[in-house]
């Protein structure tokens, strides 16, 4: 036994390293992308967790039950988070605010009248809250500590820094603060949530005027309100929990919650917890669920095309293998003992090819940064099993099968098929083509609702199902190709030979009758190429697809590469000419952002100019109604006095176009809202900066004629260069202004929460593009050492025959070229058709939904030229190997 | 200056690892069209090599070999010369028929004509019944005959066949050295038949001997 497996490893050593060499590649190829996939899921979901945690402004707000005892109430919340940090928060409602006759500062509105406000908030904080909290609170004027009043109340009292407002507390006196800043509560909608509600309770609009002063002073205040209405004034504690979490979200979602029943238990409904972090890690949840979804619907095709490939080339090597194996058994060696042998083989191979899989999917993994994010040995352990089992699948097992025949010419014949497949005769490939259609006409019929997280339940869905379209069309469609190109290469052979014909000349028929007498070969050269063409191709049509749309996502949040905003006072327009003589910049639009009266209802309100507005920023078709923006924006010009509306606004005002529509809107000379006349032109469903809900487009030059100001409080940058730089050199030239913010997209991008758009696929994209490369390369490759000893024997024929090179050049070159182009052709119909279904599956991925695919047509030149350069190595490769003088061959005939 | 073939002193020496085996030496000799030459020799003792090189598929180590009278030495395969090699040298992907005119369409003969005459060959060979039969759905003799057929499909001046009869019956062996040489009678082309059958050498005009270690007697 040692004899004949020292002796076959020696053989195979020496003499042919190839096969177990390409062997070795196909398992390594095989393990590394499974691996980097695994270790990218896991990152990726690691940093969406890390991202989410760190987003919430604050944790929890733990609002006390009036009479609570505080001091357990604190230890409690000690105890059960270990938080970092608790601060405690007094919220007291308000009759609401007045101000004016009495501010000697403001000599525009001190004529007389009196500013006065609806129901407000007044909040007792601590100065350490704000550096507690930093996400809280946004200083615009005046100082930091002390009375600080928020924008919108400030703009609706006509108040600033150093002026009195009166508090009017609900059952006492009125009392008077002096304002000392200017603020704005970004988070305004948790920090008012209402706490204690049951699930599904409409979520309260926050309050449209706050005031936020010492808790000192707050307690002064609000103390004889509490003993007065004790329902009116509450505490709250804020809480950063401290307790390190899981880094799966659904996981970190569940310990919060459990943390949260806990401390309303223990306290026995004296509190109430308004989990910030617990629902914003079910908002993760979902996404992280997307995207390991997704990363298996990508990758695992590339999974399954490096396990055909690995198995394709070593059948390639069975010949060879039959060969050696009657040699073996001639000399003796039993059935057992070859399967031994043939053991050891795929032992060798297994185990290299997983070392060489293992090291770079590691070198992948460190060299992207993503080995830091995530643990990376459970996905590599398993990448390594699956390379394991593959070796042995692909060595072991046909061995075996041909090991039971008993000489070469027997177990030849098993080579040669002759009639169809069982699938073929069962149109298998037609009935799964069915499928998918059915299956991807019920998901377009039901909206295409890939993961479901209802609100509120604890648990979420996968509809795996939607990817059963797109998973069958490429097994059908890959099935229907062998169909197809089998069913074309026995009948079509005058096609071929014609087609063969600027190659072949004289020999055309010869070649054509060669091609199809190999036509199993040649489909399964095809079909294999074709699939590594259509992997390709759907993952970079949709990466592509995926990239610019979250790029279309983060600019319509951020509004353009750049935004800078400020305040009407202090408007950054003012210096436009210098924002737009910036290096790098390409494009400076302003914009005015102001507020108007719907009814009742105050609505953001953008005063733009409609033919140049898309010089900074991407107008898409998909912002308005009829899907035409330039339709749209043309509209606008031809229309001074036009307004686009939202839906909603058109549907409760029952709109027609040309319809008069009456805003109130902010005179800039007595700060009084007064009517301004618009007309409606048409409805905008999105548009750049603009919150989701509700909001108005108009002419910017009517807006300044109605407002008297035609002060920009937004203008956006169009930047050719990093964008990043492009704000920090901005920032430079409006520092001066108070209150002005300075945004760049690629912020925008990391803070999207909506679907996946913020995750960076840009990691992912890299790896399965390098391997989309390498499997085209191997397969245009292979299909040619496909039969190569055959091939071998044909060519040493025709040279003896007399044929000269360029004769011999037409039979591998129309073998090469035929597999290559039919392979590209089916792999590109079917890429394209994938990615389509893809991004038509995944639309909620989307928002807004792109509105066509994107060919990244410089990926697909590379994916070209690497075909066609493999092709090319392939056959002058095998050129090399025919150079044996032709004697030599024809001994071996 | 109308010899086929012309060898002077030709030998040659096959590498063995690092020692050098001598194959054949000095072997002198001449074809003239219409000569009937068998090659004889036990097995290893060079036949094949000798063939080899009159149809300048190999070239000798020593020595000097030329066609005179069949012009450019480039263009000898497959209009000038036939071969009908020792081992199955049929194309599997083709039909006999297909292996038949493979030679006269390397040589550049209209596909027709070329398919008029490979259907010729297999007809005078007896075969024509397993035309469009496949290599791997003939017999051993029937394919060695598929190649005869090939080597006169494109009428050459000179066939080299390399042991043809080896995997044929008596009396089919006889019946393809018939069909070989009626094709030379009618055509005036000579041939040379590589064999160790002293039955088929009896048929022939001369017979050289050729012996191991690169002896070789005219
Ligand atoms: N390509 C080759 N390399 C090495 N030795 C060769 C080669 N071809 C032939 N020989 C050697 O030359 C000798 C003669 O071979 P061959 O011409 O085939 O003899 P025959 O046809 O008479 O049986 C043999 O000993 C063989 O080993
Ligand atoms: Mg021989």
């Amino acid at each position: 036994m040692m004899f004949f497996l020292t002796k076959w490893l020696k053989g195979v050593l020496t003499h042919r390293p190839e096969r177990l060499l390409e062997t070795m590649a196909g398992v390594a190829l095989t393990v590394a992308l499974l691996a980097s996939l695994g270790i990218f899921v896991t990152s990726s979901v690691q940093v969406m967790t890390r991202r989410a945690i760190s987003d919430v402004p604050v944790d929890w707000q733990v609002l006390t039950a009036s009479g609570a005892d505080m001091a357990a109430v604190r230890a409690a919340i000690q105890e059960t988070t270990s938080c970092s940090v608790l601060e405690p928060v007094g919220y007291a409602d308000t009759d609401g605010f007045e101000a004016g006759s009495g501010n000697a500062t403001d000599s525009a509105s001190s004529n007389g009248t009196v500013q006065t406000t609806g129901p407000g908030k007044v909040l007792g904080i601590r100065t350490s809250y704000a550096s507690a909290f930093p996400r809280e609170i946004r200083w615009l004027t005046g100082a930091r500590q002390g009375v600080l009043i928020a924008q919108q109340t400030a703009a609706n009292l006509h108040v600033k820094e150093g002026d009195i407002v009166t508090i009017r507390r609900m059952g006492l006196p009125p009392v008077q603060v002096r304002i000392d800043g200017v603020i704005d509560l970004p988070a305004a909608d948790s920090l008012f949530q209402a706490i204690g509600m049951p699930a599904g309770t409409a979520p309260q609009a926050p309050p449209d005027n706050v005031l936020l002063m010492p808790d000192a002073q707050w307690r002064a205040l609000f103390d004889p309100q509490l003993a007065a209405r004790p329902d009116t004034v509450r505490t709250q504690y804020h809480v950063r929990i401290g307790r390190t979490l899981s880094m799966d979200p659904d996981n970190a979602c569940t310990e919060v919650t459990q943390m949260a029943h806990h401390l309303e238990s223990q306290l026995a409904g004296s509190v109430a917890v308004g989990d910030n972090l617990a629902a914003r890690l079910a908002a993760a949840r979902a996404d992280a669920l997307y995207a390991k979804v997704l990363f298996l619907f990508l990758g695992l095709p590339g999974a399954i095309l490096a396990m055909m490939l690995t198995i394709a080339v070593a059948a390639s090597g069975s010949q060879h293998r039959l060969r050696e194996q009657a040699l073996l058994r001639t000399r003796g060696a039993s059935i057992s003992q070859v399967l031994h042998i043939e053991t050891l083989e795929a032992i060798i191979t297994g185990m290299g090819g997983i070392l060489l899989g293992v090291a770079a999917a590691v070198l992948i993994a460190v060299s992207t940064g993503m080995a830091e994010n995530g643990n990376i040995w459970g996905w590599t352990a398993g990448a390594a099993i699956a390379g394991w089992i593959l070796a042995i699948a692909a060595m072991v097992a046909p061995a075996w099968k041909q090991a039971r025949y008993h000489t070469v010419a027997a177990s030849k014949t098993l080579m040669r098929r002759t009639g169809d497949f069982l699938w073929q005769k069962m149109w298998l490939d037609v009935i799964i083509l069915a499928l998918a259609g059915i299956e991807f006409w019920r998901t377009a019929s039901s909206g295409y609702q890939v993961v479901l997280a209802p609100e509120g339940a604890p648990q979420i869905s996968v509809h795996y199902e939607v990817f059963i379209a797109p998973l069958f069309l490429w097994i059908g469609g890959a099935l229907l190709s062998v169909r197809l190109w089998e069913r074309f290469l026995s009948h079509g052979r005058n096609t071929l030979s014609r087609l063969v014909h600027p190659i072949a000349g004289n020999l055309s028929d010869p070649v054509a009758a060669t091609l199809v007498r190999q036509r199993f070969t040649m489909t399964r050269g095809i079909v294999l190429v074709a699939l590594a063409v259509s992997f390709a191709l759907s993952t970079a049509i949709f990466n592509t697809t995926y990239n610019v749309q979250s790029r279309v996502d983060a600019e319509l949040t951020n509004g353009a590469d750049v935004q800078v905003s400020g305040l009407t006072i202090s408007p950054p327009g003012g210096r436009l000419a210098e924002l737009e003589a910036l290096p790098g910049v390409t494009a400076a639009q302003p914009m005015m952002h102001r507020f108007a009266y719907v009814g009742h209802d105050l609505q953001d309100i953008y005063g733009i100019d409609p033919r140049h507005i898309g010089d900074a920023t991407h107008m898409s078709n998909a912002f308005f109604e009829g899907g035409n923006a330039r339709a749209s924006l043309s509209l606008l010009e031809q229309h001074p006095d036009g307004v686009l509306v939202a839906e909603e606004t058109r549907n409760d005002f029952q709109l027609q176009p040309g319809d008069t529509l009456n805003l109130r809107v902010q005179f800039a000379a007595d700060h009084h809202y007064h009517v301004a006349p618009f007309r409606f032109i048409g409805v905008v469903r999105e548009f750049p900066t603009a919150p989701r809900d509700s909001f108005l487009v108009v002419n910017a030059a009517y807006l300044a004629q109605k407002t008297g100001s035609d002060a920009s409080e937004i203008v956006l940058l169009r930047t050719s260069g990093n964008p990043v730089q492009v704000a920090n050199r901005a920032r430079n030239i409006v520092a001066s202004l108070p209150g002005v913010r300075v945004t760049d997209i690629t912020a925008a991008q990391h803070a999207i929460s909506s679907g996946l758009t913020f995750i960076n696929l840009r990691g992912l994209t890299r790896i399965e593009l390098l391997f989309a490369v390498v499997f085209v390369m191997g397969a245009t490759g292979l299909i040619l050492a496909i039969g190569l000893s055959e091939r071998r024997r044909n060519f040493a024929i025709l040279e003896a025959l007399g044929a000269d090179h360029r004769q011999m050049d037409a039979f591998i070159w129309s073998e090469a070229l035929l597999m290559l182009l039919a392979g590209a052709m089916t792999g590109a119909l079917l890429g394209v058709g994938i990615a389509e279904i893809l991004v038509k599956v995944l639309t909620g991925v989307f928002d807004p939904p792109p509105e066509h695919l994107y060919i990244p047509w410089g990926y697909m030149m590379l994916l070209a030229t690497a075909a066609a350069a493999s092709t090319i190595i392939a056959v002058y490769g095998m050129k090399l190997i025919f150079r044996r003088p032709v004697v030599e061959e024809l001994r071996n005939l | 200056m109308n010899e086929l073939v012309r060898m002077d002193a030709v030998g040659r020496v096959w590498m063995q690892g690092k020692t050098r085996v001598p194959v054949i030496a000095f072997f002198t000799g001449a074809v003239l069209p219409g000569d009937r030459i068998a090659v004889m020799g036990p097995s290893g003792s060079g036949k094949s090599t000798l063939l080899h090189i009159m149809g300048g598929l190999d070239a000798p180590t020593s020595g000097h070999i030329s066609w005179p009278a069949l012009g450019d030495a480039r263009h000898l395969r497959p209009q000038k010369i036939g071969m009908v090699f020792q081992m199955t040298s049929l194309l599997a992907p083709l039909t006999a028929v297909e292996n038949v005119e493979l030679p006269l369409l390397v040589g550049n003969v209209a596909p027709v004509e070329a398919r008029a005459a490979a259907v010729k060959a297999l007809d005078d060979i007896g075969l024509i019944s397993i035309a469009d039969k496949f290599p791997e759905e003939l017999s051993g003799g029937q394919a060695q005959r598929v190649a005869v057929a090939r080597a006169l499909a494109s009428r050459p001046k000179l066939i080299l066949a390399d042991e043809p009869t080896g995997q044929l019956d008596h009396p089919t062996a006889q019946h393809l050295l018939d069909v070989l040489l009626a094709a030379i009678e009618y055509s005036g082309a000579a041939l040379v038949v590589a064999t160790h059958d002293p039955a088929i050498a009896d048929r022939m005009q001369t017979v050289w001997h050729i012996r191991r270690n690169g002896q070789e007697e005219a």
